[in-house]
């Protein structure tokens, strides 16, 4: 008790100083942060959530076509994978870019862990297809990877223009789109089109419109090998080279 | 009588644009003329409104005159300083940050100049933004009143879609709208993924840049100023350069990437001091080696312990002199008075000790022999990252700031000329370039060489690294076996030859040996480590 007494009249040191002692952010209570919303924000934010959608949808594909992560291309295949992208795709609502952009993300593991050729190209392919957009950019010049399929049954009235190389099977199957490839590409390009126009800027490979049943193929570079055509045209630096004499099918120059 | 008056706005709003962007450490803006490479010709020297140099703002007064009218001189101090200062605090950043954007950029343009414009362009939008996004300012009103070229014209657009603020633009013509569409889509403010985002930025501005590019040469390389300022080296000082080196050489860990950015940036780095000759390549004229500087500055992320040991001397050591204290020097010699109690290159700085009269053994450091193996079956440093290189780097800098002397013996075939030999120095530079040195071919050591490297010292400590695949490796591990001097081995890899070398000196107890796989082995390297000399237990075993 007595003691008690005592500790009621001596004063607090600690407190006193604390009384004195100025706060050192005091002068930010008045501070106003401004963190606004700007449009970025929301821009953003919708990328994001469409690239997840698109992710998606490659994935179960993946799962659905290349369970074993191995996919063979063959005329059945290629349809069914198809099939189930079209299903996938006509779910989201996307842009030209959001292709671009996931061109891109298959080359970053962090982001898609599994690129297959067969199933990617498909995909792409199902994208441009299906996207509100007639005319579609792809600007792939820096991708390291060169995109199979892609072009794959492109519709009338649809264009589709490729900045860089593309892989094998390009433009196969086309149904009147317009493709057009500002780099070089492999073989089998424009295998089973019905019509339409195919133009690669630079070389084409082998193989070149195998069982193409209509349209036309330009070449602005080299055709190494034709192969056998049903109907339809192709070009080299503007010269006809089928139907002609000038180039025999499964001869490679 | 004008700048003086500019000078006292400044004064008037410098404590509100501090506390705006919490209390930066910069200098006070000043008024004053400023250089614009791009317009050297032109008298009245209004096209730029802002230039920093090692973090010093300068406003420019033409400029601000030939905005007169359109935007009050206040707002117009203050957009120009906000952007300025978000430099500093948020993109670049760093040195490293602006090589990294840099870089990036160049893969998609290809060529130097369109890559610096594009990096440029990207880390002003990346400024611009967070100003807008974060804080009170009147960067849109001064972007609503700036003259702009084909290339502006089109970022003043994607602001008007980002920010969501009129700046006047009227709708472009569909290709540049597909553009702003394209810049639109990229996170800005997400600073992990400004090097994927630049590239993107790059990409879509890449038609723009080019037709740029080739107007710029048309009318004979003279183009339009960035009126918010240069991005150049100027913007940093010679110890961030140093510091942003070291980093971006430690990120990339490829030689190929941080050659091609030393080179393209030559000019500006001589500029700044950096050439071969002389202390950290201080000094004009020559050229940057950028496989020794690549070297040089990825060794300095790693430190190597050195154990000292007892060395007859005539007197002790007091501290005479100052010297700049470097990362990985000791920290026991900085003088904390004269640093300011700071532990900071560029700042801190250590007692250089000078021998004082009288007698007694102290503690210290010997010199050092380097044996490095660049035979054809180790890596061609100059072509790609060699661990031989960077081990044999490290243990160079750490003898170095002990103020010992190293010496370099550099070979392949040595009998058949194969070799190359420096002896004992304190340059830093030409150890690290007879280190650099690559000669392929067949592995044999001439001891004839090395014995009297040895032998002209009392006390010395030997560094030999190589992958062991020595033809004459017996004649060596002799004479290892003969002489007393402490020995540190580092065999890169595992094989049949560095096991024989292990099993053959494992009882040597002045003999260390440490494999290097990866990089990260590298610390592990103890110099001059001796089991007796730190473990006294083990003496009377």
């Amino acid at each position: 008790m007595k003691n008690a007494c005592l500790k009621k009249k001596t004063p607090n040191p600690l407190q006193q100083e604390v009384h004195d002692t100025l706060n050192p952010f005091e002068e930010f209570k008045t501070f106003q942060f401004r963190k606004t919303e700007i449009p970025l924000d929301q821009i953003v934010q919708s990328t994001e959530v469409i690239m997840d959608q698109i992710r998606l949808g490659y994935e179960r594909l993946l799962e659905e076509e290349a369970k074993e992560l191995v996919w063979m291309v063959q005329y059945n295949t290629i349809i069914k994978a198809y099939e189930v992208a079209e299903k996938y795709i006509k779910e989201i609502d996307y842009s030209a870019e959001d292709i671009e952009d996931f061109c891109f993300a298959l080359e970053s593991p962090q982001k898609i862990p599994y690129l297959i050729p067969g199933p990617a190209g498909i995909y792409i392919s199902a994208l441009c297809n299906y996207a509100k957009e007639e005319e579609i950019v792809l600007k792939l010049s820096e991708l390291k990877t060169e995109i199979n399929l892609i072009g794959f049954r492109l519709p009338k009235g649809k264009r589709l223009m490729v900045e860089g190389d593309t892989g094998d099977f390009t433009g196969i199957g086309l149904e009147g789109g317009e493709l057009v490839v500002e780099g070089n590409t492999k073989n089998w390009t424009g295998a089973g089109m019905r019509g339409g126009k195919i133009l690669v800027k630079k070389n084409i490979g082998l193989h070149t419109g195998e069982w193409m049943m209509g349209g036309e193929i330009y070449v602005g570079g080299r055709v190494r090998g034709l192969g056998n055509i049903v109907e339809g045209k192709v070009y080299e630096r503007d010269k006809l080279v089928y139907p002609g004499k000038a180039r025999y099918p499964n001869l490679y120059y | 009588m004008e700048e003086k008056r500019l000078q006292a706005i400044i004064e008037e709003i410098w404590p509100r644009l501090k506390r705006k962007h919490l209390y930066p450490e910069i200098p006070i803006p000043k008024i004053g003329k400023v250089h614009d490479p791009l317009d050297e010709g032109n008298e009245k020297n209004d096209g730029v409104g802002l230039e920093m140099k090692d973090k010093q703002m300068t406003i420019n007064p033409a400029f601000l005159s030939t905005l007169n009218g359109k935007m009050a001189e206040e707002n117009l101090i203050e957009a120009l300083l906000d952007h300025g200062i978000t430099h500093y605090t948020f993109c670049p950043w760093d040195f490293q940050t602006h090589l990294t954007l840099y870089s990036e950029a160049k893969k998609v343009m290809g060529d130097k100049e369109s890559a610096k414009q594009a990096a440029n362009y990207f880390i002003d939008v990346i400024a611009d933004t967070h100003c807008v996004k974060k804080r009170a300012t009147e960067i849109p009103e001064l972007h609503r009143n700036l003259k702009k070229g084909t290339v502006e014209e089109v970022i003043a657009s994607l602001y008007q879609r980002i920010w969501g603020i009129d700046l006047g633009i009227s709708p472009s013509k569909k290709g540049d709208d597909e553009v702003v569409r394209r810049l639109a889509r990229i996170p800005y403010l997400d600073r992990s993924r400004w090097p994927e985002s630049i590239r993107k930025f790059a990409r879509s501005l890449k038609p723009l840049l080019i037709l740029e590019q080739n107007e710029k040469e048309a009318r004979g390389g003279k183009g339009e100023s960035n009126p918010q300022g240069e991005h150049d080296l100027d913007h940093y000082s010679y110890e961030e350069i140093d510091q942003g080196l070291r980093d971006y050489a430690q990120k990339t860990m490829g030689l190929s990437e941080f050659k091609e950015v030393v080179e393209d940036f030559s000019a500006e780095l001589k500029e700044m001091g950096y050439g071969i000759e002389g202390g950290m390549g201080r000094g004009r004229g020559a050229p940057i080696d950028a496989d020794v500087l690549f070297y040089m500055k990825l060794a300095e992320n790693y430190s190597i312990p050195l154990r000292k040991i007892p060395l007859e001397e005539v007197g002790t050591l007091h501290p005479h002199s100052h010297s700049p204290w470097e990362v990985g020097s000791p920290f026991q010699d900085i003088d904390i008075w004269t640093s300011f109690g700071k532990i900071m290159p560029g700042i801190t700085q250590i007692w250089k000790k000078k021998e004082g009269k009288g007698r007694g053994k102290i503690e210290g450091a010997p010199d050092c022999l380097i044996i490095i193996d660049s035979s054809g079956s180790m890596i061609n440093p100059r072509k790609n990252l060699s661990y031989a290189v960077l081990g044999a780097a490290c243990v160079t800098n750490a003898y170095l700031r002990n103020d010992s002397k190293v010496a370099v013996y550099n070979f392949s075939d040595a009998p058949m000329g194969g070799r190359d030999v420096l002896d004992y120095t304190a340059n830093r530079e030409e150890v690290y370039r007879v280190l650099c040195k690559y000669f392929g071919g067949g592995t044999a050591l001439d001891l004839e060489d090395i014995m009297p490297m040895i032998k002209r010292k009392k006390e010395m400590d030997l560094f030999i690294i190589t992958d062991m695949k020595i033809t004459n490796l017996e004649t060596l591990i002799g004479f290892f076996g003969k002489i007393q001097n402490r020995i540190t081995a580092v065999h890169i890899g595992e094989n049949p030859y560095a096991a024989r070398f292990e099993k053959a000196v494992e009882k040597r107890k002045n003999i260390n040996i440490f494999t290097v796989k990866k990089k990260e082995d590298i610390p592990h390297i103890v110099l001059g480590s001796i089991r007796e000399y730190f473990n006294p237990i083990h003496r009377g075993r």
